[in-house]
């Protein structure tokens, strides 16, 4: 139990704080001085002391459980990956079951903006290409789907990075796409305000950030766990901020994408990757 | 109990940003305008980094303890008002390091 809360903890608070450097990063690149670091935890705290209000268009009860299901289900992908390393198809089951949330969350609140916001949750589920061609690809070279023997996998043969490198560039394709402002980012893509988030008032918005934070450290250790083998805690937040710095000089520099440009490459990615990466294992 | 103690080094972080962001709000009232290097916040910031990246060289206090102390005012420094704080973290990072390459080449630890 104490594990999971301190882990839980952790996540949540290395995940803010990621979320805050990538956005200063994207600041000093677009020659800004940029929100402090801290912006966002200070944003996710304030929405906890907020009179929360309810929209009269908001589905209830539906508007409130799926703030609360988007939490119970990171605190779960706590428990799969850091606390017990079990099953990576668990973990994908999760980012399933998050696509769900964001697309319900938008059409719960009755908002004009939460609903095309889902429509495109909708349209942009080609996302998850890549993580569905990632468990296959993982599994054909590893031959299993627990996190702890793909770990020991890695100490024998060295990291997969190495092995099946499409596969993780697919994957990092992936952790641009879930990144806050990135190109891929349609959902919640400013000309729809701010997507599915939009008309979630207080506490609510409070757990759907909270989520998000803890969602963007998984995605970063999933990454670093699966690609580069046994890592201890403190190369795991190096790895962490170098990746999230990585990324926010790419969202900086790019604009966000049409969301059909947006669904193809993602598709085009996923498809070089898994097809790349069988042709490289029969090499 | 390590993940406890980087659970520690993250609150430390994240509560000496917060405080420096308070602090440097009510010690400059203006927008970062002028690019002039505070003394005061100069010298917090090498003996940040100084402490964080050369924890080692202090043998009679727990390790934990300095890079505790240290992250607390390293953030001190980055989570000041947007600009403030920049230059003084550059020339913190850059004396440390070169301590630790002295170091280094001394063969010291």
């Amino acid at each position: 139990m104490a594990s999971i809360l301190i882990n839980l903890l952790i996540a949540a608070f290395m995940g803010t704080v990621l979320i805050g450097l990538q956005r200063k990063v994207m600041a000093r690149v677009q020659m800004r001085p940029g929100p402090p670091i801290i912006q966002y935890v200070l944003h996710t705290l304030k929405f906890y002391l907020k009179e929360t209000s309810f929209p009269k268009t908001a589905a209830m009860p539906f508007y409130i459980a799926i703030a609360s299901t988007l939490c119970a289900i990171w605190v779960t992908g706590i428990i799969m990956g850091p606390v017990t390393q079990g099953s990576l198809l668990l973990i994908f089951g999760i980012y399933a079951m998050h696509k769900i949330v964001e697309h319900n969350a938008g059409s719960s609140s009755g908002s004009p903006y939460g609903k095309l916001s889902c429509v495109r949750a909708v349209f942009s589920a080609s996302a998850e290409l890549p993580l569905f061609a990632l468990l296959i690809v993982v599994y054909l070279q590893t031959h299993t789907m627990i996190i702890s023997d793909i770990i020991t996998y890695q100490s024998i043969n060295g990291p997969l990075i190495f092995s099946i490198p499409l596969a993780g560039i697919m994957f990092f394709v992936l952790l641009i796409t879930k990144s806050h402002y990135s190109l891929f980012s349609i959902t919640k893509g400013k000309d729809i305000i701010s997507g599915y988030e939009t008309e979630h008032f207080g506490v609510m918005r409070g757990y759907l950030m909270f989520s998000e934070s803890i969602s963007w450290y998984m995605l970063l250790w999933i990454y670093l766990t699966v690609f580069f083998g046994p890592l201890s805690l403190i190369s795991y937040f190096m790895g962490m901020i170098v990746i999230s710095v990585i990324i926010a000089i790419i969202n900086a520099i790019s604009p966000i994408l049409n969301p059909n440009h947006s669904v193809m490459f993602q598709i085009t990615c996923a498809f070089i990757g898994i097809f790349g990466s069988i042709i490289l294992m029969i090499i | 109990m390590t993940e406890l103690l980087y659970l520690i080094y993250i609150l430390a972080f994240v509560i000496g940003a917060i405080f420096g962001l308070v602090l440097s709000y009510k010690k400059y009232s203006l927008p970062f305008v002028i690019e002039k290097m505070d003394n005061l916040a100069l010298t917090i910031s090498i003996i940040a980094w100084i402490l964080l990246i050369n924890s080692s060289l202090i043998q009679f206090i727990p390790q934990e303890i300095i890079v505790i102390v240290s992250l607390f005012l390293v953030s001190l420094i980055i989570g000041m008002r947007p600009g403030y704080g920049r230059k003084e973290t550059y020339v913190g990072i850059i004396i440390a390091g070169l301590i630790y390459l002295l170091r280094l080449l001394i063969g010291g630890t």
